[in-house]
């Protein structure tokens, strides 16, 4: 119903394009072919979450605004992110008006496409079709005429291959010639809402035009690589073990993989440091670039490969199609606790970050479900807890046994797993005890074999990413610790450099001692603790601060920092800070304790109200705090020192 | 009707009740008879593609014997127990 007045606007106006489809149909591919954009795509159903915007590239010609919706399964009884693309297309959505649809379809599944499709047809906005996966049909032995189909639709039709950019010129040009003419009479658009019918007349349609052409029926698939390698890995006996071996070798790779890079970067930032003590003239000024900049940051930085080699191996097993398998594997297990099978894909991310990994469960269709895997997401053990658990790993295991560290890792992650499941499993059955048991339905789609160049960009997105939500607070923290801990309130000049015990920082951290005493460790680890509410990283970079590791000639920063770890003792005494227990203690801290504001937000965002985020940042800390403390006290008693 | 099934066992089938997609073996062509549950599951089922009429193969059961993993119309579906107990096939 648009008035005269709206009619003349829209003439001026850009087109707006909705890319729309079922899941995992190559939306998001399409859409970065369009828009040159750099979104996630992966391979399973339900990776986008939310609507994507952009701006068709200049080379195409005639410029659209680009919007990706959530893909769609079926309009009925939708999840969040289905819901959200349903009232964009019904044009019910406040700020997108789509002036046209580009269908995204995937080939080689037709007919289920199709159906939605017609659910698309009939809001009386022009229509076009983006066929996806056109090589997979061509491996499957199956071919689609376009012509054909396109005739036998009533809408214009264009063949794609998103991941090489083939067919969307012509896509955008077709989008442009048909934007001002919907599919009104259409035969897609006169499919009937109901599905018994729609199917049946979608394959009539398809048979009496002869636009599909396939083998029989038996062929379709049984012999494909993809049901070669589902015959492993969802094998009565060997489904779980190839799951487990999975995912430890995904984390336990992360350290040996990582080391040579570590030495590179480590040494490159204490020859800095170095370096500037020596052009620079010995002044307040030198040190704080030395120790409070370059040491601080390069204190965490060390661990930036570690975190690139998650980021790339878990893009290499979200695009490979196993994840949608890992789902099906757990659903029973995690059902069990309360969840559902489409909360491992959330859970999994929850290692990367837990914000993405918080909008992700928007994917869950139920909402007891949905708000469970929410409040679990934070166990998961995030990137940002990898440098600290590295620094204290490296502190507790003797040098050179990088394996061990790796199996230590991997049991953390692991049992970062198996932590919030049992959470999940007591939650449900206390907190939430409404069971009405959700849908699975979910697809698996076929394996592709990894793509580097794109797997390396989108690693590549999310690392500096990473290090751009990471880099101020750690650079500002450093900075200002190290302010603190180098200089002293009681004179009226500055005294520099102050002994650390009069420090502005020691005079503030004694009053925290008492707290800290239980867990096992001084005033300076709890400055280190305090200032991780910036970001979990920021512990690394303050231990370095207030264990004033200074450029000793031969020695790297990191190896210098871990020295002065293993011998700092309790002010005037000779009691080591740093022992078996003291270090488990402050992993069980950093397992369970939610230093992460950006979090607290996402979930509050997420579930509308600041309840849950609020009784998570309470929950989450204290129980790190007195596990902490509890295990400490423990382990003293059964004689570990 | 092409359903697979050998000769020995058609003879007495022939006039069996409809089954459950839950527990009929698995690799053999089933046809769908009828979806019979709670509403709007259901009604999404057949929007996925399970509609009378068609035919579905049961390609794998998950380690704990539960998800299906089902082929219907060129795609692969996980479907839980409880689900596929509402699709009766013969
Ligand atoms: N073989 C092949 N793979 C494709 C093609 N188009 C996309 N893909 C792959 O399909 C997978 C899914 O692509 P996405 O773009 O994330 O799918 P989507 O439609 O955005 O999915 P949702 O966001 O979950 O709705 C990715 O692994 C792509 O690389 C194609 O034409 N051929
Ligand atoms: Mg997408």
């Amino acid at each position: 119903m648009t008035t005269r007045i709206q009619e003349v606007e829209d003439q001026t106006r850009e087109l707006t394009v909705c890319l729309v489809g079922m899941p995992n149909s190559g939306k998001t591919t399409l859409m970065n072919a369009i828009t040159g954009g750099n979104f996630k795509t992966a391979n399973y159903p339900g990776v986008t979450v939310s609507l994507l915007r952009g701006k068709s590239k200049a080379e195409f010609g005639c410029t659209l605004n680009v919007v990706d919706l959530p893909g769609v399964h079926s309009p009925v009884a939708p999840s969040p992110e289905e819901e959200l693309a349903c009232r964009v297309i019904e044009g019910n959505h406040e700020r997108v008006r789509p002036d046209a649809f580009v269908l995204v379809v995937d080939a080689t599944q037709l007919e289920r496409h199709l159906k939605f499709a017609g659910f698309v047809a009939k809001q009386g906005k022009a229509v076009v079709v983006a066929l996806t996966m056109m090589d997979l049909l061509r491996q499957s032995d199956q071919s689609v005429d376009v012509e054909k189909l396109a005739r036998a639709l009533g809408v214009p039709v264009v063949p794609v291959d998103p991941r090489t950019g083939g067919g969307v010129p012509e896509l955008v040009k077709t989008v442009h010639a048909f934007a001002d003419a919907p599919p009104i009479g259409s035969a897609l658009a006169r499919l009937p809402d109901e599905p018994v019918s729609a199917f049946k007349l979608i394959r009539e349609l398809l048979q009496r035009s002869h636009a599909v052409r396939r083998a029989g029926r038996l062929s379709v698939g049984m012999d494909s690589p993809t049901a070669r390698i589902d015959r492993i890995v969802l094998h009565r006996y060997w489904g779980f073990p190839v799951f487990f071996v999975v995912l430890i070798s995904l984390f336990a790779a992360i350290f040996w993989a990582a080391q040579p890079f570590m030495d590179l970067i480590d040494a490159g930032f204490s020859d800095a440091g170095d370096l500037l003590l020596r052009v620079l003239p010995d002044s307040v000024i030198s040190r704080f670039l030395a120790q409070g900049i370059v040491g601080g940051i390069g204190a965490v930085a060390v661990f930036f490969p570690q975190i690139m080699i998650l980021f790339f191996l878990m893009t290499l097993l979200e695009d490979s199609g196993y994840l949608a398998r890992g789902a099906t594997l757990v659903d029973r297990p995690l059902s069990y606790l309360g969840l559902h099978g489409r909360s491992f894909v959330p859970m999994l991310s929850g290692f990367a970050c837990a914000i993405p990994a918080v909008l992700a469960a928007r994917a869950i269709p139920a909402r007891r479900e949905r708000l469970l895997t929410i409040w679990i997401i934070p166990l998961m053990s995030c990137s940002a807890r990898l440098p600290v658990y590295a620094l204290l790993l490296s502190a507790l295991l003797p040098a050179g046994s990088a394996w061990k560290q790796g199996l230590s890792l991997a049991a953390i992650y692991v049992g970062s797993l198996l932590i919030a499941s049992l959470t999940a499993g007591l939650a449900s059955r206390l907190v939430f005890d409404y069971r009405k048991p959700s849908l699975l339905a979910m697809e698996l789609p076929v394996y592709r074999s990894p793509r580097w160049k794109p797997i390396l960009r989108m690693t590549w997105a999310r690392g500096s990413s990473y290090l751009r939500r990471a880099g101020v607070p750690i650079m500002t923290v450093s900075a200002c610790l190290w302010l603190l801990s180098n200089f002293a309130f009681s004179s009226q000049s500055i005294v520099t450099p102050a002994k650390m015990e009069t420090s502005v920082a020691a005079q503030l951290g004694h009053k925290m001692e008492p707290a800290l005493r239980p867990m096992g460790v001084d005033w300076r680890v709890g400055v280190g603790l305090i200032s991780a509410f910036a970001a979990r990283e920021v512990f690394v970079s303050s231990m370095a601060i207030v264990f004033h590791v200074d450029g000793d000639d031969d020695q790297t920063a990191q190896a210098g920092l871990l020295e002065q770890m293993r011998t700092a003792t309790f002010p005037g005494t000779s009691q080591l800070i740093f022992t078996p227990s003291s270090i488990f203690g402050l992993i069980v801290f950093f397992f369970f304790s939610l230093q992460c504001f950006s979090t607290v937000a996402v979930v509050r965002r997420e579930t509308n109200s600041w309840r849950l985020a609020g009784l998570q940042l309470a929950f989450y800390t204290g129980v790190g705090y007195i596990l902490a403390v509890a295990s400490v006290q423990i382990l003293r008693a059964l004689g570990v020192a | 009707m092409k359903v697979e099934n050998d000769s020995h066992f058609h003879l007495e089938t022939e006039s069996a009740p409809a089954r459950s997609l839950s527990e009929v073996p698995l690799n053999r062509w089933w046809r769908i008879e009828r979806l019979e549950g709670p509403h709007e599951e259901c009604n999404r089922l057949l929007d996925l593609g399970f509609t009378p009429g068609e035919e579905v193969i049961v390609t794998h059961a998950a380690p704990l014997g539960d998800p299906l993993v089902i082929r219907v119309r060129g795609a692969l579906l996980a479907l839980r127990k409880r689900e596929a107990a509402w699709i009766f096939v013969e």
